[in-house]
């Protein structure tokens, strides 16, 4: 693959996707940089996690292009898209329930972007990914004997046994307390860190979109209203109508 | 395997070898020349439908596919006995091959629906078979069996389908406990998560299903030859396939020992009816059998067995 420095990691322009009638995305263009921690907000049913699955090829958009690296990837199974290094998670949590906390992640690896094929090797790998997301203890457990709290941080130890190069986190934070919320903000700078990921994040809880987001975009009803750094966009006279009245109006 | 489980299963396996050496009457080799072929069949669909989680209804099709190749092949260049064993070989790939052609658009349809495209596969190879002149029609083939003693012949017989059994086995064995195993787990649990996991799930699925048709027409292709005269109904029946599921699920599937357990069982019980009752109470037996287990013992009777033996101790 031709890596090209100045174009984005991942890109996608105009993408569409519609349910029957409705249009859950509708030409949403966007961009994420090589090292970034972009963060993706709006209200509830706004096209977030439709997005996600757009980008890992879940669902086919009806119109738009993606690219990662430059290379189109409109058209790529799912599993290609993984391997090539696009990891997520989901927002409603779906380990694999047959399956050790420690297999679920060592199956990842064994399929993932590293290419170890070693039974031995791909289980300490994934005993290295669970220490470093606070899941050992659990490593021989079922994923149903787990908390919400440790199911959210089995998602991201899945998705980084793949050594992905850019990781899609869908609301990793939602429904934690305040200390285990702290924890994933510390979680997602190590990520970055010593995986070397571009970190794309879809958040509600604002303390944690920003504090650790360099860039953020805003969607609405389908639509990109805004996009920029956190202070412009919580001073984005349409993201308080659209996003944080909504929010407030709530409260 | 750990030590104690290899050494008791090459025990079993030499034991059995050495079966036929106490010139037991034919009728024990021929019922345990039955029992290996349901272990193959039952072990085969295992791979697809417990591995996998894809139920195949139609697995009487590659079965009697594999009976069938053998039989054409054998009358047609009069293959000598030993080349007429070997030609299951390619009437496995065959069915290997047919199960190629159809796994590719069938495996994507998931659930009841995979089910039902296997059951009606399954019925248009039979209508297909029973239509083609050359495949002896409506009449089916008949093949020159070999020109020994009846206990001898039998012997042989029995000798390797016992090694298909153990090969079938031992590959299926494996194959659990690879890398193509647990894709194959990844699969069944979630199939889209698997896809996220950068598994390539068709390409597991497809694998799946040509392993698991191949063992099963090796062992028609030894069947139609040890019967030396086959029909589409002895083969393609619908019966068959359910049993090949019934007796993965009755002891397990998706686990290795499951379809050993259920088979064995399953075909004492067969041979009980087939002597002691009518066709059709012996089909609604088999009903009842399917209800039981898919409602009480989902896991199959290993599993069912192994909580309940937990709980007595905890009593
Ligand atoms: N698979 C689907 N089928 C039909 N409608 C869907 C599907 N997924 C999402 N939607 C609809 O698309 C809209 C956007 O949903 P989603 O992307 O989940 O929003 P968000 O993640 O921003 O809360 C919602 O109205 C939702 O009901
Ligand atoms: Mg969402």
């Amino acid at each position: 693959m031709i890596m090209d420095a100045s174009r984005p990691l991942l890109q996608g322009k105009g993408i569409t996707k519609r349910f029957g009638g409705l249009t859950a995305l509708s030409g949403v263009d966007f961009h994420v940089e090589r090292g970034e921690i972009l963060g993706l907000i709006g209200p509830n049913g706004s096209g977030k996690t439709t997005l996600f699955n757009v980008i890992s090829g879940l669902l086919r958009p009806e119109e738009g292009r993606l690219s990662f690296h430059g290379r189109d990837i409109t058209n790529l199974a799912p599993h290609k898209r993984a391997r090539l290094g696009i990891g997520r998670t989901f927002q409603i949590v779906r380990p694999l329930a047959t399956m050790t906390v420690a297999q679920n992640v060592a199956t990842a690896v064994l399929y993932g972007r590293e290419g170890i094929a070693g039974f031995r090797e791909a289980e300490e790998r994934a005993h290295y990914i669970l220490s470093f997301t606070g899941l050992s203890e659990k490593a021989d457990r079922l994923p149903s004997e787990l908390g919400l709290g440790e199911r959210k941080r089995l998602e991201i130890a899945r998705a980084l046994a793949l050594h992905p190069e850019i990781i899609l986190l869908d609301e990793v934070f939602a429904g934690l307390n305040p200390a285990e919320i702290s924890q994933a903000i510390d979680l997602t700078f190590r990520i970055k860190e010593a995986f070397g990921a571009t970190i794309f994040m879809i958040e509600h809880v604002m303390k944690a979109v920003m504090g650790t987001c360099s860039r953020i975009i805003v969607l609405n009803f389908g639509t990109k209203i805004a996009e920029g750094s956190p202070r412009e966009v919580a001073s984005h006279p349409e993201v308080i109508s659209a996003y944080l009245g909504a929010a407030y109006a709530g409260n | 395997m750990k030590k104690v489980p290899l050494i008791m299963a090459v025990l079993t396996v030499a034991v059995l070898a050495l079966f036929p050496l106490l010139r037991p009457e034919v009728y024990y080799l021929s019922f345990l020349f039955t029992l290996f072929m349901y272990v193959v069949l039952s072990s085969s669909w295992n791979v697809i439908g417990g591995y996998a989680g894809y139920l195949s209804f139609g697995h009487a099709a590659f079965f009697g596919i594999g009976a069938f190749a053998t039989a054409k092949m054998a009358t047609a260049f009069s293959l000598s006995p030993l080349l007429t064993i070997l030609s299951s070989i390619p009437a496995g790939l065959l069915a290997a091959l047919v199960a190629l052609i159809v796994g590719y658009p069938c495996l994507r349809i998931r659930g009841p629906y995979f089910s039902v495209v296997t059951i009606c596969f399954a019925f248009v190879v039979d209508l297909a078979v029973k239509n083609i002149e050359e495949l002896g029609g409506a009449e089916g083939l008949w093949m020159t069996f070999m020109d020994l003693p009846e206990e001898t012949s039998r012997a042989i017989m029995y000798e390797v389908m016992l090694l298909l059994m153990v090969v079938t086995l031992a590959t299926v064995y494996l194959l659990g406990r690879s890398r193509f195993g647990r894709g194959l787990t990844a699969v069944r649990t979630d199939e889209e998560v698997a896809e996220t996991m950068a598994i390539p799930t068709a390409k597991l699925k497809i694998q799946a299903f040509v392993v698991s048709a191949f063992f099963p027409g090796v062992a028609g292709g030894l069947f139609a030859y040890y019967l030396s005269y086959i029909h589409p109904d002895a083969v393609f029946s619908i019966n068959i396939s359910i049993l090949i599921v019934l007796m993965a699920m009755f002891g397990g599937g998706g686990t290795w020992l499951g379809p050993i357990v259920g088979a064995v069982i399953l075909t004492v019980v067969n041979e009980g009816l087939s002597t002691f009752a009518q066709a059709e109470i012996a089909r609604i037996i088999y009903g009842a059998l399917f209800i039981i287990v898919t409602i009480f013992m989902p896991d199959g009777i290993i599993a069912y067995f192994r909580r309940w033996a937990t709980a007595q101790r905890k009593a």
